[in-house]
Order: C-alpha cells, then structure tokens, then sequence
C-alpha cells in the first residue's frame, strides 16, 4: 500500500515538473468573463480582445460558464483572486450577486471593470458601456425614419412590455419620435416573449390590421427575424421595412434576400478590445477615477463620462458590410 | 454469508482507499503544477491556504446534497429532485425573510421545514404509491424548479442580505469558511445514522433485498420515507448556504447540482443498485471531484487554452468511469480465475 502512494505521489510530482516547464512568463494577466462562453456574442467580443492582449503583449484569460451561471461566475473571479490576476473585466449575469466576488478582487489589489453588464458600481472601477439606452433609442429611430423618408406609419415588436431594458429603449425611440419626426406615426407596440414564432404571428397581424404600414422595428432579436419572416409571407417585401436590434448572423438572410433592411448593434469586437485596453491602462494606473477619455489602438479615443467608459455610436449593418461580421 | 460479507467489506475498503490515493495524488500534482510566483512576487495559485478554503467553501453545497443522496442510494431509491430542492428553498428563503420581513433565523427555520415537507411530497409518493424513486423525483425536479421560476417569474432576485448572514456563507469562523463547520455537522450527522445506528443498517438491509426486508418485520416504508424526508431537510440546508455564499436568491439555484452529487456518491463507493455505500466514500468523492475541477482552473496550460470549465467536465467523467471500472475489475478477474470457462456476470 505505502509502495502504491510512493509511487503516486512521484508520478504527480514527474507530470507536474512537466506542465510547470511550459508556464507562461511573467506577462500582465487579464482575465474576462463572458455570461456564457458558448455565446456567438461574447465569442465575438473576445475576437477583438484577443487583438488587444496581442497588441499590447498581456496574456488574456478568457472563461466564463458554459451556460448562464451567476453562481459559477462567481466560482470563476474567486479562482482568479487564487491565481493573482492583475485585472478582471466582468460581464455580469447578476448584479448584486458577482460583486461580492469583485470586491474580494479589489480588496486584493487586482483592478476590476466590467463590461457589457454592470455590477453594483462600487464592486467595479468602470464599466465599459457598449450602448446607451438613449444612444440606442436615437440610433433605431434615426434609421427608421431614413428607412421611411421620414413619414409614415410604423409599428414596434418588444420582448416583453415590462422588462427594464425594453422599457428604457421603447422610451427613448418614442422621445425622439416626438422630437424631431412628426411625420410618422407609432401605430402599435406588441410583445413577442422573446420568440421568433410568436414575434411572426405578431407581425402578419399587424400587417393586416394596418395596411399603410410602412416599416416594423423589433427591440429584442428574435423579432427581427420574426418580422422579415411575416413580411416575406406576406409578399410584402419591399413595401414594408424590417429593421431592429439584432445580432448579423440571425438576420444574414433576410438582409441578403432584402426584406430586412438594418440591424443595429454595436460592434461586440470593438467592445472586446476596448475593454482589453481599458482594463491594461487601468493596471498600469494610466486610467484614473475621473479620466474624461481613454486611447485605444486602432480604435482611437473614447469618452468617458462618470465612470463610465462609452463605446460610442451603435453600429448598423446593412447589405453592404453584413458579411465583415460573424456571430 | 459471513465469507461474503466479509468479502464485501474487503472490496469496499479497497474502493475507498483507492480513491483517497487518487485524492492525494491529484492533490501533489496541482500543488506542485498549479502554484507560481506572479509579477508582483506572490505565490499564487492551487498552493495557497486561500485557494484550499475556495474548494472547501465551493463544495459545500454539492457536499451536502451528495450526503443527502447517500442514504436514499443505498436504499437503492435515487432523488433527482435535490437540486432543484435547492432553488426553491433559496427563493422560498428569499421571500420569506424579504417579502414576509421575517427575520432570518425564522426564514431559515421556515425553509428547513419546507424542504422536509417537500422531501415528504417525494417519499409519500414513493411509498405510498409505491411509484419508482426515478420517476417520482424527475416528476419533482420539474415541479420544484418550475415552481421556484412561477414564483419570481424567472426574474426577481433576492439580494441585500444583511452581512450578519452573509457571513455564514462568505467569511470564516474558527478559521475555517463558516459553512465548511455546517457540512461537518451535517456529515457527522449523517455518518452516525448510516453507520452507527440499527436504522442505517436497515438501509442496506433495504437496499440489498427490499421484500426481504418486509419480510423480516421491518418497517420499510417508514425508513424509506425518512430518507427522502431527510434528502428535502439537507437541500434546505444546502440552500441557506448558497444564497449566503452568493448573496442572492435566485430561482437558477443549484442547477444540476443533483447530477454532481450523484457523481460524488457513485464515486464513493455506493452502488447504485443499492445495498452497499458509505458516508466517509462520498465525502472523498466529494473532495476528488473538488480538487479536480479546482486544480485545473490553476494549470498555466489550461489557463493558456482557457478550457478550465470544459476540461473538468471531462476528467471528472473520465475520472468516475475510471473509479467504477477499478471497482469491479478486482470481482471479474477473480471470478475469471477461479471459473475461467464461465462467462464474467
């Protein structure tokens, strides 16, 4: 028995000597945590931050749960905090409940951003805002009326009529409506419970309930698709725009075919890497609490109000660059 | 039979001594793979204190429900339901102590409560109805979650605890994680009832031949039905822990722990026929699985193809199959050798 543990024990010790040969050097090590790993969308953003790390020569971890987990999230940081990561840069799948793990981190001397999806703000020391719920608001409502010329009817698919985000961007669009666009007309806001079916069934209703509609906009991704689907049924192509929030690979069909005119989002690579140079700068203590702009690469300058970091402008996609993109 | 017993006995020791070598095995590899010196001149890694409280507080929870999943496994029964046991009671909690304003030492004794009674909703229908323990506790695992996702309609979070609470699942006491002294409780507990008492031999006795059992005056559906009682009472437990340990209250709670625990006790040593098993075996499977998935997130090279959670994955099913294979290998060569015309059972 004891010859058995000897002998056990000297094996781990030989694959061990082994592993730790090919260890890395002693680059800054940044560790970002996507919702879920699996996620075209976040496999996107770390495209542009494994540009960055490459970049700016620090070695990027990138894990996150396999599924939509709060509690490994938080499985993940702490085992970060163990391995003495210089900077964690979080999307958090839940707010309150990640910040105890991030504030560990801070207690640690590790410097903590997130991005994405923010966590209560004293757990962080910034947060990489991709859009604005303003910014979002304005860019889809811009778009729609340069879609329409400006006038017409129009009609909204949401995901829901109560959840928070919704609510927020719903608001904006119609502010800006009521703003600058007099000429058109909101006619319906329907909810489509974040499925495509039901965002279909939902559009060929009111295609037929308001023939002088021009164009539908749908706020949750899988109603853009919906949408373009019911238009396309309709043999309506053409004659009334499809445009939304979503994701290019979801709609790449329906914007080659053209029943889907614009897909607005921002640029989830461009996230990814000015999330990688936020959090870089903020270990080398080139980022400070009230800094009004950061540098970033390629990218350029990016403001910064309060304690957030903006990523600027959302992006459309249209016929014409759809296929430079792929998640 | 006293030849076979002993034979059995022989077999379960050499199963769990098995696994604790492998245990300390795994446990020098990442020791000596997984800790370094980072930038700032600091071991960090699988060889700090800080990372061996991480794997005693992040088992926890599974812990418990695979103590809770022994007894019901040797009784040759199983409960799928445990985990989702979990999210209701931390939702349930959650409520309780937000939306009641009960305070958290009622909340929590309230969840305990409702976790046995949801641990009998299981056994009244096992033994009752005398419907099979898989297909009654896949009936529940859908019930329970769905009912801890009706409640807060998938979105509501219960967060804000008070730090008194918090710290019974995030500071330590006495040195250790605070938790960690509820789950040695717990397993004392649970070990004293399996293996020190006549009700935990009924267990095996139950497991091996339940008509037997009945035949011989015992009390099968009452022993039975504690077991379960017992399964709902420890995924409470494991409940409180975990909002305590995330600070949140969430109907997702738990999810798939069940199919963890179950692996942990396979692991251990109990059959899942039933019969055999012991609490000690499923602690150190707990622990095995533990120190795997913790240790590899150490591992510079895992790090570097940043697949700590798919790799765990991986070699803690190699790791189990491996574990049972080992257990059986011994009894088929034996048979082989002493019948070498007869086919291996």
């Amino acid at each position: 028995m004891k010859k058995l543990l000897h002998v056990c024990a000297a094996g781990a010790v030989f694959l061990a000597s082994l592993v730790t040969a090919s260890a890395a050097d002693a680059k800054l090590v940044v560790a970002m945590l996507p919702k879920s790993k699996g996620n075209a969308y976040f496999i996107s953003c770390k495209a542009g931050a494994d540009k960055a790390a490459k970049e700016l020569g620090v070695q990027l971890l990138f894990d996150g749960p396999t599924d939509s987990n709060a509690a490994k999230q938080n499985e993940i940081v702490e085992n970060w905090i163990t391995l003495g990561v210089d900077v964690i840069a979080v999307a958090a799948e839940n707010k309150e409940g990640i910040s105890t793990a991030l504030r560990k981190a801070q207690k640690q001397g590790i410097k903590v951003l997130t991005y994405d999806a923010d966590a209560m703000t004293d757990a962080r020391s910034f947060f990489v805002n991709q859009a604005t719920p303003e910014g979002i608001g304005q860019g889809l409502m811009d778009e729609a009326a340069r879609l329409t010329g400006g006038e017409g009817e129009f009609a909204m698919i949401v995901a829901s009529l109560t959840a928070a985000n919704q609510r927020e961007w719903q608001k904006h669009v119609e502010a800006r409506l009521k703003e600058k666009y007099p000429k058109m007309k909101l006619v319906a806001v329907r909810p489509c419970d974040d499925l495509k079916d039901k965002a279909q069934s939902e559009a060929t209703a009111m295609l037929s309930a308001n023939p002088k509609l021009k164009l539908i906009m749908a706020i949750c991704s899988p109603g853009v698709p919906g949408a373009a689907e019911a238009v396309k049924q309709a043999g309506q192509t053409g004659k009334v725009k499809v445009m939304g929030l979503g994701l290019p690979n979801e709609n790449r069909r329906y914007v080659k075919e053209g029943v889907t005119d614009s897909i607005i989002l921002w640029n989830t690579g461009d996230l990814g890497y000015l999330t990688i140079y936020a959090g870089v700068a903020l270990a080398k203590d080139e980022l400070k609490q009230g800094a009004k702009t950061l540098k970033a690469g390629s990218l350029g300058t990016f403001s910064i109000v309060g304690d957030n970091i903006l990523l600027g402008k959302p992006f459309i996609f249209n016929k014409a660059n759809i296929d430079q993109f792929d998640f | 039979m006293n030849t076979a017993k002993r034979d059995w006995k022989a077999l379960l020791t050499r199963h769990e001594m098995l696994l604790l070598y492998v245990l300390i095995a795994e446990w020098l590899f990442f020791y000596f793979a997984g800790t370094t010196t980072n930038r700032r001149g600091v071991v960090v890694g699988f060889g700090t204190m800080d990372r061996q409280f991480d794997i005693l507080r992040h088992s926890c929870e599974i812990g418990l429900l695979a103590l809770a999943l022994t007894p019901v496994i040797i009784t040759a029964g199983i409960d799928l339901s445990v985990g989702s046991l979990l999210g209701l009671c931390a939702i349930l909690f959650g409520q309780l102590w937000h939306d009641g304003g009960l305070p958290i030492p009622v909340a929590a004794g309230l969840t305990l409560a409702l976790g046995a009674l949801a641990g009998g909703l299981n056994a009244t229908l096992i033994t009752a109805l005398r419907l099979p323990p898989l297909i009654v506790t896949l009936g529940t695992y859908s019930l329970f979650r769905g009912l801890a996702e009706a409640i807060t309609r998938g979105s509501i979070t219960y967060t804000g605890f008070p730090e008194t609470f918090l710290f019974v699942g995030q500071e330590r006491w006495l040195g250790l994680p605070t938790q960690a002294w509820i789950f040695f409780v717990v397993a004392l507990a649970v070990w004293l009832l399996v293996h020190r008492t006549t009700f935990g031999r009924t267990f095996r006795t139950i497991g091996l031949a339940p008509e037997g059992a009945r035949y011989a005056g015992l009390p099968v559906e009452r022993r039975l039905a504690l077991v379960y009682v017992l399964a709902g009472l420890i995924a409470a437990i494991a409940a409180i822990i975990y909002t305590a340990r995330l600070g949140q209250a969430k109907a997702d709670a738990g999810t798939g722990y069940e199919l963890f625990a179950i692996t942990a006790v396979v692991l251990g040593g109990t059959s899942i026929f039933g019969g055999t098993g012991s609490v000690h075996g499923t602690l150190l499977g707990v622990a095995a699985i533990a120190v795997l998935k913790n240790g590899l997130a150490c591992l510079p090279v895992v790090m570097g193809m940043n697949a700590a959670e798919e790799m765990s994955g991986l070699l803690t099913g190699a790791l189990l199959l491996l574990a049972l294979t080992a257990s059986v290998l011994p009894k088929i060569l034996a048979n082989f050798r002493s019948r070498p015309h007869a086919p291996a059972p």
